[in-house]
């Protein structure tokens, strides 16, 4: 073993697994997966006689990357930098540095946060409690947490039970930063917190079976009323609602079962009996059992989940419904997922990092024949819709304004135009609404930032020596849509800024095409 | 034809025409704009409601208890329909009373603004992941033509800071948005300049940009999108292209004069009241002569003084001030609707989220009380001159025919020929009813 780089290197060559005690590098087992998440992908591609679309270009890929993985599109100057590199493994270098950046921690709080909290974006009492929550996602992202550790402490975090119990009520933007909001905003329901957390984290929708038995879903009423008891010993005080101060009886491991005489004992949903030990609580019992690496649903869950993140829709579609009526498209791969996520310490980062540097995720939006093959084979990739914080974020960026900044936090700055932007559950088949539309067109935001002059951005573009009339139709295209303009389309606005549009003045063109370039569907979408 | 329409399956085309991605022409949408307003002789109903918030008191209003200590002092009077009695600050109103239904047994179990604002407005209770739409939305996409130049679902100042799920079309995604003006935000409503605020926001560039050069702009945008279509045939690029499309057809339309109320006479207007509310409710009729189905008026400011119907304190202040806004605006709307031979297909809802304490605390005010309080359903599709249900002598329980709220919004569905029944698929995959399932219209007070 004298030199184990030569071993790892000849395990290369021969196509084999890079064992894990001799991996100097923390991406071979990422690419070792990418490579067996084609392998899958493509298996399928041949049963169906299915063709792929061929890979993204580049600018393509790192706009989409940019945005699944830091939220927003890229600048002007990494594009630039990104189209020249010829290095072959620009696009893994690109995936480590967007993970190694601010911009993913902030990103995946943000996911996270609409995710715990989807009270918050509609509601003003939630959004007040949330900032501290957010405090909390955002520390779990820093430190780079694993994903088991982050739901043991959401799931085992003490109540107040007293003490602090008005600290939420009057700053939930100082003190430690701790996942209370979450209690809060079900109102310390046991029912609510079962319900949220089994689809949340293990990909079961419980809610149905909280009154009766359905008839279409194996969960029984019994098992959730079962679950719920984990959390039986939860109290609130008094009868402010969100606010109301929770508490915590000890040792509490069942539930009365509202409008029947019967009480239901805490039991895990894949029938296994709690083990019982001194001193430890039902949450937390909850939680050794949730985030065991044998959990049947829990890792399966959050790889479908991430998965779904990254291409608009799961391996199991509604992502939070796996049943086995359910069927993945690919159980294979869904499995594989899991294990290797499990393998790899429920490490985020890892799981990201192997999904995107695989072909499948780098596959280009457009198919290139007229019948376009089942979207669930994933042969392209779907067009999504932006979240709010993806258009918004991207928007002021390209634009050079200033964010309101009115969407996370205790803040109720709110602008009309950020408002009209709200996030939509199904991305592969997000809707535009006319408020948008005429709020891109023509308000006052978007006609400054498109006026030669009010726009800073614009006048800077103008006022660029380097740049003739193409390096300025270049630099607005990289901005807004992270690509070079065709050959065509080139000549097209050229000829357009010579003559100077309907203004006559060829300033106020390029504001045009600037203006025609923020309202297409290219910079609108992410594909 | 452009690429993409070869392109897309006839299962894609079904699915895309299900989601409304594809209820107008593709092609052609800077010309034949305005053509299809109004005119239609399979006319279908409006409805306008008339949306109280905060929680209008039932005992100042609708259900006086005149002698009991949980009256407060305002004074019941008679209308035109025989023993149908209600406040004196309501005069103009008790004119109209041969139209209206009063419901005075809604009980509703659910005392929190935010919560019960969501359960009035969506006939569901927050819950879960599915997100239920207001009834503005769902009766809209049944009573709406896709192709109408003007929004089909129109919300004048809503509040919507207090529940603003309750304010978004939920499940059935942005075609089915409410166009919002007048809008008063997360904020409380400063708007004085009452013609201002219920134009619609956006519908013009920024004056510095001409006509000429929006159109080439458009010219410019419309080649992108094009592109982009034909390389992505999906719901996402279509339905984008419809939304610019529609908004497009409605800056350039002559229907979007609607909501330019200079074209009314001053006298009418006067008569509707010089406020927000008032002119909101002006509006509103424009918009029903022009075939829009639903349209929401918010009463809840008064000239941008935050007033609302959240009386824990001075209750009979406001609520005196409150009625001198609604009583013009609510009796010249039904005047109004008549004259223009709209009332019989128009019908005009009124309510909160929740009535108010019988008792009156210290504060002179009436705290949150969803257990007996009243609604009112006027105009077409009702049978006018009703009294339903009974409340208590003390006013804190109903004694007789308790409403709920999914019957309650069954009730509004089948008064403009809505089947409360029919389902819409929801975003978990379910299919979600109109009103929720077991609920039963209130045939008494339906024509």
């Amino acid at each position: 073993m004298a030199h184990p780089r030569l071993w790892i290197a000849a395990l290369a060559v021969l196509g084999l697994a890079t064992p894990a005690w001799a991996d100097p590098d923390p991406r071979a087992d990422a690419r070792a997966l990418a490579a067996k998440i084609d392998q899958l992908i493509a298996a399928r591609w041949q049963a169906e006689h299915v063709t792929p679309a061929p890979l993204a270009d580049d600018g393509a890929f790192l706009r989409r990357l940019s945005l699944d993985v830091i939220g927003r599109v890229p600048l002007v100057s990494e594009t630039r930098l990104f189209l020249r590199d010829s290095l072959s493994e620009k696009r893994e270098q690109a995936i480590e540095r967007l993970l190694d950046s601010p911009g993913y921690v902030s990103n995946f709080s943000n996911i996270w946060r609409d995710l715990l909290m989807p009270e918050a974006n509609a509601d003003f009492q939630q959004r007040f409690l949330s900032a501290n929550m957010e405090r909390w996602l955002r520390k779990q992202f820093t430190e780079n947490a694993s994903f088991d550790r982050i739901v043991r402490e959401l799931l085992t975090m003490p109540m107040p039970n007293g003490r602090n119990g008005m600290a939420v009520y009057y700053g939930p933007q100082q003190g430690d930063p701790t996942p209370l909001a979450f209690y809060q905003s079900k109102q310390g329901k046991p029912e609510n917190l079962a319900a949220s957390t089994a689809r949340l984290f293990l990909g079961i929708r419980l809610e149905c079976a909280q009154c009766h038995n359905h008839p279409f879903s194996h969960w029984t009423r019994e098992q959730f009323w079962g679950q719920a008891a984990f959390f039986g010993g939860i109290r609130t005080q008094g009868q402010n609602g969100i606010f109301s101060p929770l508490s915590e009886v000890a040792d509490r491991r069942e539930l009365a079962i509202p409008g029947t005489e019967r009480v239901a004992q805490a039991r895990f949903l894949d029938g296994k009996e709690p083990q019982w030990r001194y001193k430890v609580t039902a949450r937390n019992t909850l939680a050794d059992w949730m985030t065991a690496a044998d959990n049947p649903f829990f890792a399966r869950a959050i790889v479908n989940r991430v998965w779904a993140h990254f291409f608009g829709i799961g391996i199991v579609e509604p992502v939070d419904d796996l049943n086995d009526e359910n069927k993945p498209s690919h159980p294979e791969l869904l499995d594989e997922l899991a294990h290797q996520f499990v393998r790899h310490g429920f490490d985020l980062r890892f799981l990201i990092r192997a999904i995107t540097m695989s072909k499948t995720y780098q596959l280009s939006s457009v198919y290139p024949s007229a019948a376009s093959p089942d979207v669930h084979l994933f042969a392209y990739m779907p067009v999504k819709g932006l979240s709010q914080d993806q258009l918004i974020d991207s928007f002021h960026l390209v634009t050079g304004t200033p964010s309101q900044g009115g969407r996370r936090g205790f803040n109720f700055n709110v602008n009309g135009f950020e408002n009209k932007f709200t996030n939509q559950e199904k991305r592969t088949e997000y809707q535009t609404s006319i408020p948008q539309a005429l709020a891109l067109m023509n308000s006052q935001l978007v006609g400054n930032a498109t006026h030669p002059s009010r726009s800073v951005f614009l006048a800077a573009v103008l006022n660029a020596p380097f740049l003739d009339t193409d390096g300025r139709i270049e630099t607005l295209y990289l901005a807004a849509l992270s690509r070079k303009p065709r050959p065509d389309e080139l000549e097209k606005y050229h000829r357009y800024i010579e003559k100077g549009g309907a203004a006559k003045d060829p300033k106020a063109a390029l504001g045009d095409v600037f203006w025609a370039l923020l309202n297409s569907p290219e910079f609108f979408l992410n594909h | 034809m452009s690429r993409f329409d070869l392109q897309l399956s006839r299962r894609e085309w079904l699915r895309l025409s299900a989601a409304g991605v594809l209820g107008a022409s593709m092609s052609g949408w800077l010309e034949n704009l305005a053509n299809a307003v109004a005119g239609n002789p399979e006319r279908k109903r409006s409805c306008i409601l008339l949306w109280m918030n905060g929680g209008p008191s039932q005992m100042d209003t609708f259900d006086l208890k005149p002698g009991h200590k949980n009256g407060g002092p305002f004074k019941e009077i008679a209308t035109t329909v025989p023993g149908m009695k209600f406040s004196e600050h309501l005069p103009k109103l008790a004119k109209q009373a041969k139209h209206l239904a009063i419901v005075r047994s809604m009980s509703t179990k659910e005392g929190d603004h935010s919560l019960a604002t969501y359960y009035l407005r969506t006939g569901y209770r927050a819950q879960g992941p599915v997100q239920y739409p207001p009834l503005g939305a769902t009766l809209s996409k049944e009573l709406g033509d896709a192709s109408s130049p003007l929004p089909n679902y129109v919300s004048v100042a809503p509040v919507t800071f207090i529940s603003p799920a309750a304010f978004t079309p939920g499940f059935l995604g942005p075609e089915y948005a409410p166009l919002i003006v007048g809008n008063q935000g997360f904020g409380f409503g400063n708007a004085p300049d009452y013609d201002r605020a219920l134009k619609v926001e956006d519908l013009q560039a920024p004056n510095d940009v001409k006509r000429e050069q929006v159109d080439s702009r458009i010219e410019l945008l419309q080649g992108l999108q094009r592109d982009f279509v034909a390389k992505h045939p999906g719901v996402p690029a279509l339905s984008h292209q419809s939304a610019y499309e529609r908004a497009v057809r409605l800056m350039r339309t002559a229907a979007s004069k609607a909501f330019d109320l200079k074209d009314e006479p001053a006298k009418l207007r006067d008569r509707y009241g010089r406020n927000l509310f008032g002119q909101g409710c002006l509006l509103a009729r424009r918009l029903v002569e022009r075939g829009v189905p639903f349209i929401e008026v918010t009463l809840s400011a008064i000239n941008g003084v935050q007033v609302a119907w959240d009386t824990h304190q001075q209750n009979f202040d406001q609520v005196q001030k409150l009625s001198q806004v609604l009583d013009p605006a609510w009796s010249t709307l039904l005047e109004d609707l008549e004259q223009r031979g709209l009332l019989d297909t128009t019908l005009v809802v009124w309510m909160g989220e929740f009535g108010r304490t019988p008792q009156i605390n210290p504060q002179v005010g009436r705290d949150h009380f969803p257990n007996a309080w009243t609604t009112v359903l006027s105009g077409g599709g009702i049978k006018g001159g009703t009294v339903y249900g009974k409340t208590s002598p003390d006013g804190m329980e109903v004694k007789d025919k308790p409403v709920n709220v999914p019957n309650f919004l069954a009730t509004v569905a089948k008064a403009v020929g809505v089947d409360p029944t029919k389902q819409n698929m929801s975003n978990v995959g379910r299919p979600i009813r109109i009103a929720d399932a077991g609920s039963k219209p209130i045939e008494e007070v339906l024509s």
